[in-house]
């Protein structure tokens, strides 16, 4: 492996634990959400109740279709960088 | 013979105490709550599960009626209900599901409702405050079958404090009970996840006996 695959390879697997960081820190769903219920508290009565909020919520659903595509692209890109002259030796 | 009427006196008037259970406030007779919302406080939640993970539906789209004798809250009698397109569930995908016909089938049944048949169980938590069995009729994607739900119901007399929500009096409802989704022709899946069979639902609403 050349210098320019060690690069993409390092670069790729960074962005990919990133988002798997980042999707991690959401919560952890399975789904992408616009919006997520937050408790509200209604003084008058004592109770509580949910409103809802917009707020992207990453999932694994394009948390990992982004990690996929992440790992496809380096993949072609650590095969284009691959060292020609050695090859041919 | 004075002994024993006073002694049939003595238990009319307990047993009247024990069975007409009731508010403890400043109105009195029978009352009518609108459940009209003006600013979007009112609400019905549903809680559903699937193998990936778990559904929370809500709406605020939710109003009606409720009449009752304030001394006797068996009296209750009234129709709330759901506005089948305004629920959400935080996934548009997943709520466009919901409307479609496998699912309640909005453009049919725009609408859930219940009615209710009568009250039981009633328990007195404070002068203002009830927890009572509430049955009554559900009607969901067009089929209807009876539930009963456990409620909670708070009167609060008008107040500087209540005026700042609506004028009148205002009744505050929480109540939940479980529905079961083959009951009523909903088949339970969604973008191809198998959603459990039985659906927790929930109401918190707050009424105004003002005109």
């Amino acid at each position: 492996m050349n210098k320019n695959q060690k690069i993409i390879l390092i670069v790729g697997l960074l962005l990919i634990a990133v988002i798997l960081i980042y999707w991690q820190t959401q919560g952890g769903d399975i789904l992408t959400k616009t919006q997520v219920q937050v408790e509200k508290v209604d003084e008058l009565f004592n109770t509580t109740y949910m409103e809802w909020e917009d707020k992207f919520v990453l999932g694994l659903d394009y948390a990992g279709t982004a990690s996929a595509v992440i790992a496809v692209l380096s993949g072609i890109l650590i095969f284009l960088f691959r060292n020609k002259k050695q090859e041919k030796q | 013979m004075k002994k024993t009427l006073s002694l049939i006196a003595v238990l009319i008037f307990f047993s009247t105490s024990l069975f007409a259970q009731g508010f403890k406030v400043k109105a009195s007779g029978d009352q009518t709550f609108n459940f009209a919302d003006r600013g979007g406080r009112n609400q019905a939640t549903f809680f559903s599960t699937t193998p990936l993970e778990d559904i929370n539906g809500l709406t605020n789209d939710v109003k009606g009626t409720v009449t009752f004798n304030v001394s006797d809250l068996k009296t209750l009698k009234g129709k709330i209900s759901v506005s089948v397109a305004s629920i959400k569930t935080g996934i548009d995908l997943r709520d466009e599901h919901l409307r479609s016909e496998d699912w309640l089938n909005a453009s049919a049944n725009p609408e859930i409702t219940f009615t209710i048949k009568n009250v039981s169980n009633l328990k007195v938590l404070e002068d203002n405050k009830l927890e009572a069995k509430v049955t009554g009729d559900i009607t969901i994607n067009g089929v209807t079958k009876e539930v009963t739900s456990d409620a909670t119901l708070t009167f609060l007399d008008e107040s500087e404090m209540t005026k700042s929500r609506a004028p009148g009096d205002l009744l505050g409802v929480q109540a939940k009970f479980k529905v079961r989704l083959s009951e009523f022709g909903v088949k339970n899946k969604i973008i191809g996840q198998k959603v459990a069979e039985i659906v927790e639902v929930g109401v918190n609403m707050v009424g105004s006996n003002a005109n």
